[in-house]
Order: C-alpha cells, then sequence, then structure tokens
C-alpha cells in the first residue's frame, strides 16, 4: 500500500516540476549569472568556471560545507567510539588475488586523486571529488588487509592542519588585499592554462583535497572496525 | 543519438522504482549503484563534466560501501 | 564514414547494456546482480569515450578515467561483504 502512495507522490511532484523545464538555461534570466558568464575568465583566468565560482566568488560558502564535513565525522566518532572490554570484529581474511590487486592499484588511485585536485582550476574535478578517489584507495587497503591498523593520529593532524590552513589563506587575504578569501592582490594571475595560474585558488583546493581525503578515511575506518554487537547481529 | 539517451532515461525509472519495491536490502544497494552510474552518463551528455566527476568519484564505491556497513550492522530483509 | 561507425559501435553499447540489464532486474540470488553492475560499469567506460569523441572535447575523458580505476573496487566490497569479511 505505502509504495502506490509513493508512486503517486513521484507522479505529483513531476506534474508539479514539469512546469519548470522551458525556463532553464536561458541567458539573461538572472544579473549575476550573467556577470559570472561575462567576467569570469577575466577576474580570474582560471580555465575552469565553476571552480572560480565556487572558490572565489563563493569562497566562503565552501569554508562552510568544509565545516559541515568536519562536524558529520566527528558525530559518526563520537557515536561509535570502540570501549574497552569489548571483544574486536575478526572477519575472513582475504584471498591472494584481492591482496595482488591492491598492492597494484593503490599507487595508480592514489596518482590519480592528486591529479584531479591538483589541477582544480584547468579540467573538470577539484578538491572533493580528488579527495573522494583518495579515500576509495584507502579504502581497498582496509578491505585486502583486516589486521594493520590506522594510524588515527596521522589523519587527525592531516585533516586539522588542512582546515587551519584554508583559514589561514583567507586572512591572509584579508591582511594583504582587503578582503576575507581575497584572490586579486594576494598571489599573481599568471597567464591562462598553466598549472601556476588563477592566483590562490590551487592552493585551497589542494588544502580541501587533502582535508576530505583523510576525513573520509576516517569515517571508513571508524564504520568497519567497529567491534560486532552482543547478543544479536552478524 | 537521442534514442539511446531515452532508453537509459527509461532504464533509470525502472531501476529507481525496482530498488525501491524490492525486499531485499543488498538488491536495493546495487540497484542505487547502478542509478548513480547511468546518472553520471547523463550528465556528460547534458554538457556538465564537473557533476559527472563528483557523482563518479561519490557513486563508484563509497556509497555503495556505506550501504553494506550498515546492512551488515542490522538486519538484512525489510519488515 | 567515421560517423558511421561511431553511431553503430554506440547502438552496440546499447544492446549490451540492454542485455546486462535484463540479469540485474530478474537474477533470483544476489552474485548475479553484482556480475551485472560489473558489466554495467564496464559498457559505461566506451559510452563516455564515445560521448567525448563525438563533441570532440577531451575534458570528458576524466570522468571515464576514474571509472575505470574505481569499478573494481564497488565489485570487491560486494563480494567481500558476501564472504562475510567486510
Amino acid at each position: 500500500m505505502k509504495q502506490v502512495l509513493a508512486i503517486l507522490a513521484l507522479l505529483v511532484l513531476a506534474f508539479l516540476f514539469a512546469g519548470l523545464v522551458p525556463m532553464a538555461s536561458k541567458p539573461g534570466n538572472g544579473a549575476v549569472g550573467d556577470y559570472y558568464a561575462t567576467h569570469g575568465i577575466a577576474d580570474n583566468r582560471g580555465s575552469n568556471l565553476v571552480t572560480s565560482i565556487v572558490v572565489n566568488y563563493r569562497g566562503l560558502d565552501t569554508l562552510g560545507e568544509v565545516t559541515v564535513l568536519f562536524l558529520s565525522v566527528m558525530g559518526v566518532g563520537f557515536i561509535l567510539r570502540r570501549r574497552e572490554g569489548t571483544p574486536k570484529y575478526s572477519p575472513v581474511p582475504a584471498s591472494p588475488i584481492l591482496n595482488t590487486g591492491a598492492n597494484l592499484l593503490f599507487g595508480s588511485i592514489l596518482l590519480l586523486g592528486a591529479y584531479i585536485f591538483v589541477h582544480g582550476h584547468l579540467t573538470p574535478g577539484g578538491g572533493f571529488q580528488g579527495g573522494s578517489v583518495i579515500a576509495s584507495g584507502v579504502l581497498l587497503l582496509i578491505l585486502a588487509r583486516r589486521d594493520r591498523e590506522l594510524s588515527h593520529d596521522l589523519l587527525a593532524w592531516l585533516e586539522s592542519l588542512s582546515g587551519f590552513g584554508y583559514a589561514l589563506v583567507g586572512l591572509v587575504g584579508l591582511v594583504v588585499a582587503g578582503s576575507f578569501l581575497a584572490n586579486k592582490g594576494v598571489l599573481p594571475l599568471g597567464t591562462w592554462n598553466r598549472l601556476f595560474s588563477a592566483g590562490v585558488i590551487p592552493i585551497i583546493y589542494i588544502l580541501i583535497g587533502l582535508k576530505v581525503g583523510a576525513e573520509l578515511s576516517t569515517l571508513l575506518d571508524i564504520m568497519i572496525r567497529e567491534p560486532a554487537p552482543e547478543g544479536g547481529g552478524h | 543519438m537521442i534514442y539511446l539517451d531515452v532508453f537509459l532515461c527509461v532504464l533509470t525509472v525502472i531501476c529507481a522504482v525496482a530498488a525501491m519495491v524490492t525486499r531485499k536490502l543488498v538488491a536495493a544497494a546495487i540497484l542505487a549503484g547502478v542509478v548513480s552510474l547511468i546518472v553520471s552518463y547523463l550528465f556528460v551528455r547534458m554538457k556538465a563534466p564537473d557533476v559527472a566527476m563528483t557523482e563518479a568519484a561519490i557513486g563508484a564505491a563509497l556509497s555503495t560501501v556505506i550501504f553494506l556497513i550498515a546492512i551488515r550492522r542490522t538486519e538484512e530483509e525489510e519488515r | 564514414m567515421a560517423d558511421v561507425i561511431l553511431e553503430l559501435a554506440l547502438v552496440l553499447a546499447g544492446i549490451g547494456v540492454l542485455l546486462a540489464s535484463y540479469r540485474l532486474l530478474k537474477g533470483p540470488c544476489p552474485p548475479s546482480r553484482a556480475v551485472a553492475l560489473d558489466v554495467l560499469t564496464l559498457i559505461t567506460i566506451p559510452l563516455l569515450v564515445g560521448a567525448a569523441v563525438m563533441t570532440g572535447r577531451a575534458i570528458y575523458l576524466d570522468v571515464a578515467l576514474v571509472y575505470g580505476l574505481l569499478s573494481f573496487l564497488g565489485v570487491v566490497s560486494l563480494a567481500r561483504y558476501f564472504e562475510k569479511g567486510v
């Protein structure tokens, strides 16, 4: 019965949103979008317009989003803490195929993640995507070698220093150029389509990539290594 | 090319409805992963490579794994 | 001539998607659905490369690169769940 109601609700929503389809992607619809489209390249000189909007024009929202990620990982860590005296969860060890595959692929996945967040201002991608790819590489190691432990101290230091560095870059912008997270006067803008261009944007994306990678790795490690519940479950 | 896009849109809707109707939770997690995969291709067809790369980086491995960890710690069938 | 061959390749990939989705929706036991998911990710990579060649932009190839490396991980996590090792 509730599935029929769910499908009915979906049809009503589709009927309501059908009126929005002809209004999409029309130039001249909003003043802010037109300003970003015409002045974005001249202001930032990075090839990726989405990146320059996310980090420069809307940089304060990105700082808030990084804070939200940090709060969610902190919440999971508080709830799923391991207490003294509970038995550790010892699963089936991995087969040699998985061990060989993990040894071969881990370096390539780390390299791909670093490539994505270092070139964030040139190609599609950026800090959040690169951090997720790095966390997937760490997940492969966790699944293949269950007897080794991740060093939570190193991950905590990496994450805290990256978040602190992001706020520090904003304060440097405040001191040098006159506004928080400014891009114009802090570092030279450089020539178009080169690696060292677009001001502060590559530095901010490198810090975000390291922070998100460390956070998601900590989250996966806490969730997988939680001990088995007593008296029920598998 | 437009026939391929229409076919993939219809397949997305069928997989999403199947993920909602089924009672086995592992099947629902796998069908959600397939929906994420096809939606990533449709984002590339709509000329939005940033959104497509975000969907690929998260939906390829991380989303399915977190569902499977939660299913391992709780129950396997929907009551 | 190159356009015709490209369209034919994409139509063949679409037939592959149809066959794999039949096994995905029907499969009586969960490991068969996991195998169907693996085949679908392997077909999506040439679909993305075909979309990049048709529009002529090289930046669409990065998405195919991400799927090429990470599809192995999704299937491995499913397999570890089935042998009770997650």
